[in-house]
């Protein structure tokens, strides 16, 4: 036993060398996967705000400069699913900016109060008064310009809040009416009573978009930020990616004739795959610290979220383990059953990308289909990006992510086991 | 399975060994018995697919056969493989070294994966790049050694242990004759010093210059084995080779391969190729026949074989896989 665990110590030392005398393939092993974190985790920040109930960003162009323009935007602005960033005079400012700014996503729709809607809002409420029938409540035309990339549903959402903040200034006005027809003297103690009543006169419900589908399948669980779902996601990838070049590597030693010369060595077949797997399990963990860091401290400096990871660091080390494990007995099984280094490249990469699309690295699962989220049972991406989700946003602890790691390890073995029984096969 | 006599003085002994491949038409290996002495020089020749890289693996435990036993300096490599493979050195045709690492660093590993350590490994090193005369490129990469320089390195891999048997399998392919002359030195030495080596070769005059103890082995089967000179008369290894005006009728070649003591008749236009133990007579009596057949002759030659010609002989000239 000694003697196989100086030999074991003689592959890793070997195998190390090998890895680092490639400085530039070393380099690319943590700097490509760091690049796509950060890449993805910027990209997807928006489509993650709208898919968390976060706040879509709203420009107000009050071309009316009278009672309604700032009470929409005072509306706007006391509605948590929105975000008025500006809200600008419609002097200097063109219908194609606005539209300009909008397609370019800078605001994800624009309200615009055409001029006299305050005259609109006064002589509609006159017509009711008088109770005239028919009021023409098309007179006054508010548009809607939503970024086109704005999902339907949220567009929904836009324009009935848009019209529920109409009623209201409506019921407003009419609500001033009434009082001055009821012969109420509006002292200032009465005025600011008045203005308070009104400023809680808001629509009398909150418009809430929710993904049925998702809530049904996953609880009341909270949904991850870009930055909580890209940095786990892509950085299991580059975990998974490592099976390319682990391949490779052993594909070309045993076209080299390394292999074989090993096996007419006493050496057994544990100690010649431990001997590659332990250095590609090391580069492995290094991968997921750097990206962890990565989200915790450069993706906010790039104007994204920081990566809350939880408070368990021994439930992280445990997934990050346990996927290494899987992603390196993945990476034995491909090298022993490919005989050349294009089928391992072509099999593992397409395999490898499988698995992340199964198993929600390219589209979250939580915005799947139920069948989809079913299948992804198949994919040790899935438990891996669990186990992390579970941690980084169910705050969950060493007992919430057992079975995650338990999958994560029944597929390290199943894939070792095969890996070791087709190169004893094969070199017997 | 199949009796197999045992020596004291056998370094490898093979009993009825066979091999098939999955698939495979006809065993690679049909019934292999072959008993290489100890401190001998054993040449195993062979065409392309005859089964001579079967039979090497599997002396070398990385082939189990269907059948049969390979004793390896005494022990059953069957139940003692570690034992066995801690035995033998083995330099496969490949270059089998780690290019990244430098020849210090390859012998380094696979004398640690023979179970070498300490100052005993490492005396080990520096004697095998004296061998193979390394020691300035002991830290280069051996991906920038020249072919000569890698294959000295391969071969003294197989050295690191120093192995009761060396098993070369083709060790001189592409490589230059001053390379090649200096590998034949050092297992001429080795040898002299009491090693047992099994060297394969495409060369003839390879195995016929290093070589004591030769076999050929054919579709699986070994169908010369002994000393050069002993096969070489046991095989009926003398050559006739006469030119005739025209190609000879099928009759006429039926004949002259029913003289007594001719082996082989082939024929190649209007040139008739015999073999037999006895070259002169037989070229007497082929000639003979062709005149009573009013074949023409232009001209005629004999003479004692090569390994060459006796491998040809044996295996034809028919292209093999």
């Amino acid at each position: 036993m000694a003697s196989n665990l100086n030999k074991l110590i003689a592959s890793v030392k070997k195998e190390t060398r090998h890895l680092l005398r490639d400085r530039e393939a070393f380099l690319l092993l943590f700097v490509m996967p760091l690049i796509f974190v950060l890449i993805i985790s910027m990209a997807m920040r928006d489509t993650f705000r709208e898919q968390g109930g976060v706040v879509l960003p709203v420009v107000i162009i009050d071309n009316d400069r009278d009672v309604v323009g700032p009470a929409v935007i005072e509306a706007f602005s006391s509605i948590k699913a929105f975000r008025v960033e500006t809200a600008v005079e419609g002097n200097g400012t063109t219908e194609e900016d606005i539209k300009a700014d909008v397609t370019a996503g800078r605001h994800k729709f624009a309200v615009i109060i055409p001029r006299g809607a305050t005259a609109g809002a006064n002589s509609a409420v006159q017509r009711q008064l008088r109770f005239v029938r028919g009021v023409d409540a098309a007179q006054v035309k508010v548009r809607l310009i939503a970024d086109p990339q704005l999902r339907s549903d949220m567009r929904s959402l836009a324009a009935v809040s848009t019209g529920r903040v109409l009623q209201a200034i409506e019921n407003r006005v009419l609500w001033e009416r009434f009082a001055a027809l009821a012969g109420m003297k509006i002292t200032p103690e009465r005025e600011k009573e008045i203005r308070e009543i009104l400023a809680s006169n808001r629509p009398f419900a909150e418009v809430v978009a929710e993904d049925a589908a998702a809530r049904a399948e996953q609880g009341d669980l909270p949904k991850p930020t870009s930055v909580q779902q890209s940095v786990p996601a892509w950085s299991l990838f580059a975990v998974f990616f490592l099976v390319i070049p682990l391949s490779v590597t052993f594909i070309k030693e045993r076209q080299a004739g390394c292999l074989q010369r090993l096996r007419s060595m006493p050496v057994p077949v544990w100690v010649i795959m431990l001997g590659k797997a332990v250095p590609f399990f090391i580069v492995n963990q290094l991968q997921l610290i750097l990206m962890l860091l990565a989200g915790m401290y450069i993706v906010p400096l790039l104007g994204g979220d920081r990566l809350e990871i939880g408070d368990a660091p021994v439930a992280i080390a445990m997934v990050s383990v346990a996927v290494s494990f899987a992603a390196v007995s993945y990476g034995l099984a491909v090298a022993a059953y490919c005989k050349t280094t294009e089928q391992a490249t072509t099999f593992g990469g397409a395999s490898i990308i499988i698995f992340g699309a199964l198993g929600g690295i390219m589209v979250p699962k939580f915005i799947m289909p139920p069948v989809m989220q079913r299948l992804a049972v198949v994919s040790p991406m899935s438990w891996g990006l669990d186990g992390y989700l579970d941690i980084f946003v169910r705050h969950g602890s060493v007992r919430d992510i057992l079975q995650e790691v338990a999958g994560l390890l029944v597929f390290a073995a199943a894939a070792g086991l095969i890996a070791v029984l087709r190169l004893r096969r094969t070199t017997r | 399975m199949p009796r197999m006599k045992t020596s004291v003085e056998a370094a490898i002994e093979l009993g009825g060994l066979v091999k098939t491949y999955p698939g495979g038409a006809s065993p690679a290996v049909a019934g292999v018995d072959l008993v290489v002495g100890r401190g001998s020089f054993f040449g195993l020749l062979g065409p392309n697919g005859a089964g001579k890289t079967t039979l090497v693996s599997m002396m070398c435990g990385l082939l189990a056969p269907d059948a049969g036993r390979v004793r390896i300096a005494g022990l059953d490599l069957a139940a003692s493989p570690d034992e066995v493979k801690g035995r033998i050195g083995v330099v496969p045709q490949d270059l089998a070294v780690y290019p990244s690492l430098t020849p210090a660093e390859n012998l380094e590993y696979f004398g640690s994966m023979m179970g070498l350590g300490g100052s005993r490994l490492g005396g080990r090193v520096d004697e095998c790049l004296r061998i193979a005369r390394l020691g300035p490129y002991a830290q280069k990469r051996a991906e920038t050694l020249s072919g000569g320089l890698k294959r000295r390195l391969s071969l003294v891999i197989g050295l690191i242990h120093e192995p009761e048997i060396l098993i070369l399998d083709e060790p001189t392919v592409g490589i230059d004759p001053q390379s090649r002359l200096f590998i034949f030195d050092s297992l001429k030495a080795m040898n002299a010093a009491g090693m047992t080596i099994v060297y394969t070769s495409h060369y003839m005059e390879e195995v016929e210059c290093l070589c004591r103890d030769i076999a050929i082995i054919d579709q699986g089967r070994i169908i010369a084995h002994g000393g050069l000179a002993e096969i070489l008369a046991a095989s009926g290894a003398g050559t006739v080779e006469i030119r005739a005006q025209c190609a000879p009728s099928e009759a006429l070649l039926r004949r002259l391969g029913e003289i007594d003591g001719i082996r082989q008749v082939s024929c190649e236009g209007s040139i008739i190729r015999a073999a037999s133990a006895q070259p002169t007579a037989a070229m007497c009596e082929m000639i003979r026949l062709m005149e009573e057949a009013g074949a023409g002759i232009l001209s005629v030659s004999h003479g004692v074989s090569n390994l060459e010609a006796l491998f040809i002989s044996l295996t034809g000239r028919g292209l093999r896989e």
